[in-house]
């Protein structure tokens, strides 16, 4: 019995995790999931829901402020797109040029796994008559 | 000895293969990872439309607000976006523009857009430089955001028509800023 407390609250253990960051109150973490697709545009590798600059702060703003006027997530990110291009997407989208950014890793993918069976492949047995041609010159003087 | 066809086949292929893939690396290498697209100016898209408030120095001569699309289809405008915070290249490029302005205010219309700032350090550093072309005043930055902006400072130029044809990322200096212009210039 005691042991089956211990192990009650050893495995109670299983739900002290750290709550994922929560978003300030004010903004609704749907705001903080579009800005996560958005990159912020003065920032190195960071979204516009990481970082704290004035552009990712103001572009939240916007978000929030489109989400509220009923705009669809598609709507808002197309906005931004419309002002900085492509380039603000984290995400390449899957068409056009960048489509190779996505289709690139399994080609390359696939013909490694060419290369590698093409280097693997069991070699085809010899044709018995060479073989046996081999064995009697060896046997010969 | 004679190879069969299809290895030499094969051994062409993977040397086309192996080129390819330096071809693209070398380009890729080549390519400038500062080089930031702006949409706005590659398309000689219409400038986005503001108002925004003037600050106080200018309000006598430009009144309370200024509204882009009451000053389009004259002159030539040059859009200046900076922030006191922004040092030193808005501290470099500020005597640049004033003296440019000064030089073509006749032709030219400039406006300063300070972005993302405090309305005190933003009178203070119009002072230090003494700015005589009008300056409004956009705290949260949305007019930014309109214009495709990645930080300060950064220059637009529209030409006659309304049309953005020219975005200038970083400190501008006077031979280019003299370049631009005479692009939209008669």
């Amino acid at each position: 019995m005691r042991v089956w407390a211990l192990l009650f609250f050893l495995v109670l253990g299983v739900w002290a995790q750290e709550k994922p960051a929560s978003p300030p109150p004010d903004l609704s973490p749907e705001v903080f999931a579009i800005a996560r697709e958005l990159r912020c545009p003065v920032c190195q590798g960071e979204s516009a829901a990481e970082s704290n600059s004035g552009v990712a702060t103001e572009m939240r703003r916007i978000i929030a402020e489109m989400l509220q006027q009923g705009k669809t997530r598609d709507e808002i990110k197309a906005f931004f797109v419309e002002r900085y291009g492509e380039w603000i997407l984290y995400e390449p989208p899957k068409q056009g040029i960048t489509l190779w950014v996505w289709l690139l890793p399994v080609l390359g993918l696939a013909l490694l796994g060419l290369g590698l069976f093409a280097y693997f492949r069991p070699k085809k047995p010899l044709p018995p008559e060479l073989l046996e041609e081999a064995e009697r010159r060896l046997k010969e003087p | 000895m004679r190879f069969p066809a299809g290895n030499t086949l094969r051994s062409w292929l993977w040397l086309l293969v192996v080129l390819a893939l330096g071809g693209l690396f070398y380009w890729g290498m080549q390519r400038n990872p500062k080089e930031l697209p702006s949409v706005l100016a590659k398309e000689r898209r219409p400038a986005p439309d503001f108002t925004l408030p003037v600050l106080s120095p200018y309000q006598e001569e430009w009144g309370k607000t200024f509204k882009l699309s009451d000053h389009l289809g004259g002159k030539p405008i040059v859009l200046n976006f900076w922030a006191s915070w922004c040092y030193p290249a808005c501290y470099e490029e500020a005597p640049v523009l004033e003296a440019t302005w000064r030089r073509y205010r006749d032709r030219v219309l400039f406006l300063g857009i300070n972005t993302q700032d405090k309305e005190g350090d933003a009178l203070r550093f119009i002072e230090q430089f003494g700015l005589t072309f009008p300056q409004v005043f956009d705290p949260r930055g949305r007019v930014g955001v309109d214009y495709g902006m990645y930080g300060v400072p950064e220059t637009f130029v529209i030409d006659r028509e309304g049309r953005v044809v020219v975005r200038h990322a970083g400190t501008i200096d006077q031979a280019t800023l003299e370049r631009y212009l005479k692009e939209v210039l008669p």
